[in-house]
């Protein structure tokens, strides 16, 4: 992932990409892309799907069974696709399907309610996946605000300036809900004797 | 705890912040290649620009409109707003002005054609140098032709040669009468001595 971030950065600030590919006034790569894909490019998309995967997949951990999340990711973004000619400020891409991805969380509960109580018991035979699982239900029992922030940060590895820039959250917040959730999330682990 | 760890992974690592990345990264996104169905169709924004152009061209093209039928309604107004002034401007007075005809033998007996002048007195009153005279009717000579004009004028001498006739004639009974009444002569003068 971040290997593709450092290629795209590397290609804005090279000087020929930058005259051929950057229109003047526009700086975000996400700019580049959603137009590109907008104008039939296709492939492109596949790199903003790099890009943005990961903040998907940690949003959807934070909400939905483990088992759901890879699927459901992939159909976010084949519906954001679909759906990309409405998104108005190309730059607010990642805010935007980060909105997407936490109402298909809530679809998901709702259609899941009229037909199958999904349980979390596909629980893997491998030990750490195991204990990574148990403390991912404590995650989840925190409020929406810190459970999110907390599974960016401690599951998919991105900082707190990341997650900021990602979701479209204003980087005191993001600090805000990373202390608390952590201060919670120790209380939690004290009293389960973890860790 | 090292809040700066938690925030951006930088100072000092938190042992137990750390401990929960390497549990937890178990579970981190594996990547995995987006399958985009070929059927898929990827809709183009809709770009408002066309429409904004067609938009302002039409607006452009009332305003000009508007501004020429303004042009041409300005154009034809004077007579019109004349013509209304001197037919509904209430306080106007009508006036009939003998204008200069030339008369030949057959127009002697006729009355002079007469021309209506509309004077607004409303106007008038305010300023008299500026008095608006709204409308003169053009003479009739004005579209005469040479040979009439010619004939006019013979016309016209042939007036004057009659008129001065008839006065010479009112002269002389005038002093015939004046010459046949002596009494009233000696009437008027004083008497002497």
């Amino acid at each position: 992932m971040y290997e593709l971030e450092a290629t795209a950065d590397m290609l804005l600030r090279t000087p020929e990409a930058k005259t051929s590919i950057e229109p003047p006034g526009e700086t975000t790569l996400e700019v580049v892309l959603v137009k590109a894909v907008l104008e039939g490019d296709r492939d492109v998309f596949g790199r903003l799907y790099d890009l943005y995967a990961p903040l998907v997949h940690g949003i959807l951990l934070a909400r939905v069974p483990r088992a759901e999340v890879d699927d459901l990711v992939q159909d976010i973004f084949l519906h954001a696709l679909r759906k990309l000619h409405t998104l108005r400020d190309s730059a607010a891409f990642g805010p935007w399907i980060a909105m997407i991805a936490r109402n298909r969380a809530m679809d998901f509960y709702r259609r899941s309610r009229d037909t199958v109580e999904v349980t979390e018991d596909l629980r893997s035979t491998d030990s750490s996946i195991s204990r990574a699982t148990e403390i991912l239900d404590l995650i989840r029992g925190l409020p929406e605000a810190y459970r999110e922030t907390l599974v960016l940060r401690l599951v998919e590895g991105m900082t707190g300036p990341e997650i900021a820039g990602r979701t479209g959250l204003t980087p005191a917040s993001v600090r805000v809900n990373l202390h608390r959730g952590m201060k919670l999330l120790r209380e939690k682990l004290g009293s389960r004797e973890g860790l | 705890m090292n809040e700066e760890y938690l925030w951006d992974k930088s100072g000092k690592p938190d042992p137990q912040v750390q401990q929960l990345e390497e549990i937890l990264g178990a579970l981190r996104y594996q990547p995995r290649p987006l399958e985009i169905p070929r059927e898929l169709v990827v809709a183009r924004r809709r770009s408002y620009i066309p429409i904004l152009m067609i938009a302002a061209t039409v607006a452009l093209a009332l305003l000009a409109a508007g501004l020429w039928l303004r042009m041409q309604s300005q154009k034809t107004s004077p007579s019109s707003v004349v013509e209304t002034k001197s037919t509904v401007a209430p306080g106007g007075i009508r006036e009939d002005v003998p204008t200069p005809v030339v008369a030949n033998d057959e127009t002697l007996n006729q009355r002079p054609k007469k021309v209506s002048v509309r004077i607004n007195h409303r106007n008038s009153s305010r300023n008299p140098l500026t008095a608006s005279v709204s409308r003169v009717k053009k003479p009739r000579e004005a579209g005469l032709k040479p040979n009439e004009r010619q004939e006019a004028v013979i016309a016209k001498e042939q007036l004057m040669m009659a008129l001065r006739l008839a006065s010479e004639k009112l002269n002389l009974a005038q002093r015939r009468t004046q010459l046949s009444s002596p009494a009233n002569l000696i009437r008027n003068q004083h008497k002497v001595g």
